[in-house]
């Protein structure tokens, strides 16, 4: 047990003022402050959502879901990394 | 600030009254008229009361023993919810954890996602994976208060927060410096500067377990059914016997009516969620 | 010996219990959405059927059917509780005799379980015993039968979640009302502003922050919304009150397509969140700009 770990958490009345858990935020080009987790999220959401569209409206017209998954991948990759 | 008429005001506000109280004023006449005067020209006032329905529910064995359990479970899960909710909090609250904010989040999340999404995942949960030998969770009076956790340990933990951040931390290390032991601090120390937080949370924990039904008419089927499932039972199975739906109501709503007057100003803060701190 | 050894430890059981009532049962019904699966048939095993179960749902006429009500009743629900909830706030801002006593009765019905709400409303609303049918036909001629007219049972539930829900709404805009501070109302009045801009330029942007908090806890509870829905109307008539909840209720138990259910749950699920999580973004967005 590190001396450092058995300090209490001094902020610990001002709990609204919190900067998030995950301090690695940073400005990209999303509109909002993220860390890699939220960034995470929203490649997920987009995934589904783009999934679901394409089974809707794309493959019936001959066109296969891996393309859209392969869409989905790079956009995730280029919001976890720029974001 | 202009003066204004109360007149105004008090006519105002007794219209709004009545419009909120009359439908709970109808469900108390429907529950004291017998069957045959159901169907007759609604009365708005009541003449001659009919107490047979109170008298049936009451003598009724099977609904007395979903009161019990309804009983046995919203308190026990109230319980259950505040003493873990205090703890998780205290944790939350004077611990220096890695990520402790997003499990903090993450932990309300649990309360936001609609519970008709989890009927089927529980259900099969319960019905095959948590097993020990001939043990089921499902249709248990242990099982449902585990599940209403779900809902109610998320609530615990966010109204419990602010009470506990709220007690100043030097009291904990003034009685460490004085060689109590870390449970003798959170016991006899923490918990007494927490007890009007607690009760309100143990009370709004209560009356949310007390009133659940889509989980219950689910996960339950015989041995723990609760009040609430009882109700709809005389809604789908046997053509709706109005009255006796309408007295179970009145059961169901008296001891969550008696618990609302016991806090009713600290209850509005627990409703809200914390949506206006800060 | 104030470790955080300790904290773990504390934390320890409620993140079980939250791991295996919440956590895993969100794990299942993703696995299981993925298969093809019906105890009761001839071939009661899990089938991994990839994304089989998702081309279907797409083209599912009546889950769609559901999220479009859903999407629907939460709208109208929500903005007319938020207006309602204003006038009421404000004119609990001004003192009058009995206030306390008003207060209190306006805040009954939030501690009514949904399910007894459903019941009330039932009792008033059914055409044979309802007092409201009734004196509706006698003295305006109107003819309302909530089994038979979709309109009138969908207009039926929204009014109910209106009584159930708008004292909610009321209380946390007193709350955020009481706490303005009074110096910029007094400088407009000084400086000449009619009551609508105030209203616009001062009151809205200061009470903002309390609105989308109770907008975020309504859209949450709206969209949950099953039992007073199932006990009024049951989801009908037809499929006009089946919100999507009441959609996974009333088809997935009965018709025991545990794969499809789970997909159903899923979706549900994911749109939740995403709506959730687009308005928490709008309400911390503003907070993290002061900081």
């Amino acid at each position: 047990m590190s001396n450092h770990d058995n300090t209490p958490l001094s902020s610990a009345h001002h709990e609204e003022e919190d900067t998030p858990a995950v301090s690695s935020s940073k400005a990209g080009f999303l509109p909002i402050e993220t860390n890699w987790f939220d960034r995470l999220f929203i490649s997920v959401v987009i995934w589904v959502a783009l999934s679901l569209l394409w089974f809707r409206f794309i493959e019936p017209m001959g066109l296969s879901i891996w393309i859209s998954n392969a869409i989905a991948l790079a956009l995730a990759v280029l919001i976890i990394s720029k974001g | 600030m202009k003066k204004n008429n109360p007149i105004i005001a008090i006519v105002f506000w007794s219209l709004v009254s009545f419009l909120t109280l009359f439908p709970i004023y109808w469900l108390f006449v429907i529950s004291v008229k017998p069957a045959v005067q159901l169907f007759s020209t609604p009365d708005v006032i009541l003449s001659d009361p009919y107490w047979g329905n109170y008298a049936k529910v009451w003598g009724d064995r099977l609904l007395r023993s979903y009161m019990v359990n309804s009983l046995v479970i919203s308190t026990g899960n109230a319980l259950l919810c505040t003493i873990l909710g205090f703890f998780a909090c205290y944790a939350l609250s004077r611990f220096k954890m890695a990520g402790k904010e997003s499990l903090f989040f993450w932990t309300i999340t649990n309360r936001m996602a609609p519970p008709a999404v989890f009927l089927l995942p529980l259900f099969l949960l319960m019905t095959q994976v948590y097993a020990v030998g001939d043990f089921r969770l499902l249709d248990t009076r242990i099982g449902m208060i585990l599940v209403y956790c779900t809902f109610n340990l998320p609530f615990a933990i966010w109204t419990l927060r602010p009470t506990l951040d709220g007690i100043p931390k030097e009291l904990d290390e003034a009685a460490y410096v004085d060689g109590a032991s870390s449970w003798k601090v959170i016991t006899e120390i923490v918990f007494p500067l927490c007890r009007p937080g607690l009760a309100v949370t143990l009370i709004l924990t209560w009356v949310f377990a007390w009133n659940e039904y889509l989980l219950a008419a689910t996960l339950t089927n015989f041995n723990a059914r609760t009040l609430t499932t009882g109700l709809s039972e005389y809604v789908t199975t046997t053509g709706t016997e109005w009255g006796i739906m309408a007295t179970i109501s009145v059961f169901t709503l008296i001891p969550a009516l008696i618990v609302f007057g016991l806090v009713q100003k600290h209850i509005v803060a627990g409703l809200t969620f914390g949506a206006v701190k800060g | 010996m104030q470790s955080n050894r300790l904290g773990w430890i504390l934390l320890a059981p409620t993140l079980a219990i939250l791991f295996f009532f919440g956590v895993l049962p969100f794990i299942y019904v993703v696995y299981v959405s993925f298969h093809q699966w019906n105890p009761f048939a001839a071939d009661p095993h899990m089938i991994f059927n990839g994304a089989d179960n998702f081309r279907k749902i797409v083209f599912d006429a009546e889950f769609l059917n559901s999220v479009g009500v859903t999407v629907l009743f939460v709208l109208f629900a929500v903005i007319s509780e938020l207006v309602v909830g204003y006038i009421l706030a404000q004119a609990f801002m001004k003192e009058f005799p009995g206030k306390a006593i008003f207060r209190t009765i306006h805040t009954l019905p939030l501690i009514m379980a949904p399910i007894i709400v459903g019941s009330v409303w039932k009792l008033m609303m059914t055409p044979s015993i309802g007092i409201i049918p009734h004196y509706l036909n006698e003295w305006f001629g109107i003819t309302v039968n909530i089994g038979t007219s979709p309109v009138a049972a969908f207009t039926t539930i929204i009014i109910m979640d209106i009584w159930h829900w708008t004292p909610l709404v009321t209380l946390t805009l007193i709350a955020a009302l009481v706490s303005l501070p009074p110096d910029p109302f007094e400088q407009a009045q000084i400086d000449g502003a009619n009551k609508r801009q105030i209203f616009f330029h001062i009151t809205v942007p200061m009470i903002a922050p309390a609105v989308v908090a109770t907008v975020f806890i309504r859209l949450m509870d709206a969209l949950r919304t099953v039992d007073e829905v199932w006990m009024l109307t049951g989801g009908g008539p037809g499929s006009a009150t089946r919100f999507v909840g009441v959609h996974i209720f009333k088809e997935v138990f009965p018709k025991t397509n545990y794969g499809y259910g789970s997909t159903i749950s899923v979706i549900v699920l994911y749109l939740t969140i995403v709506a959730c999580w687009l308005l928490y973004v709008t309400m911390l967005a503003p907070r993290n700009k002061k900081d």
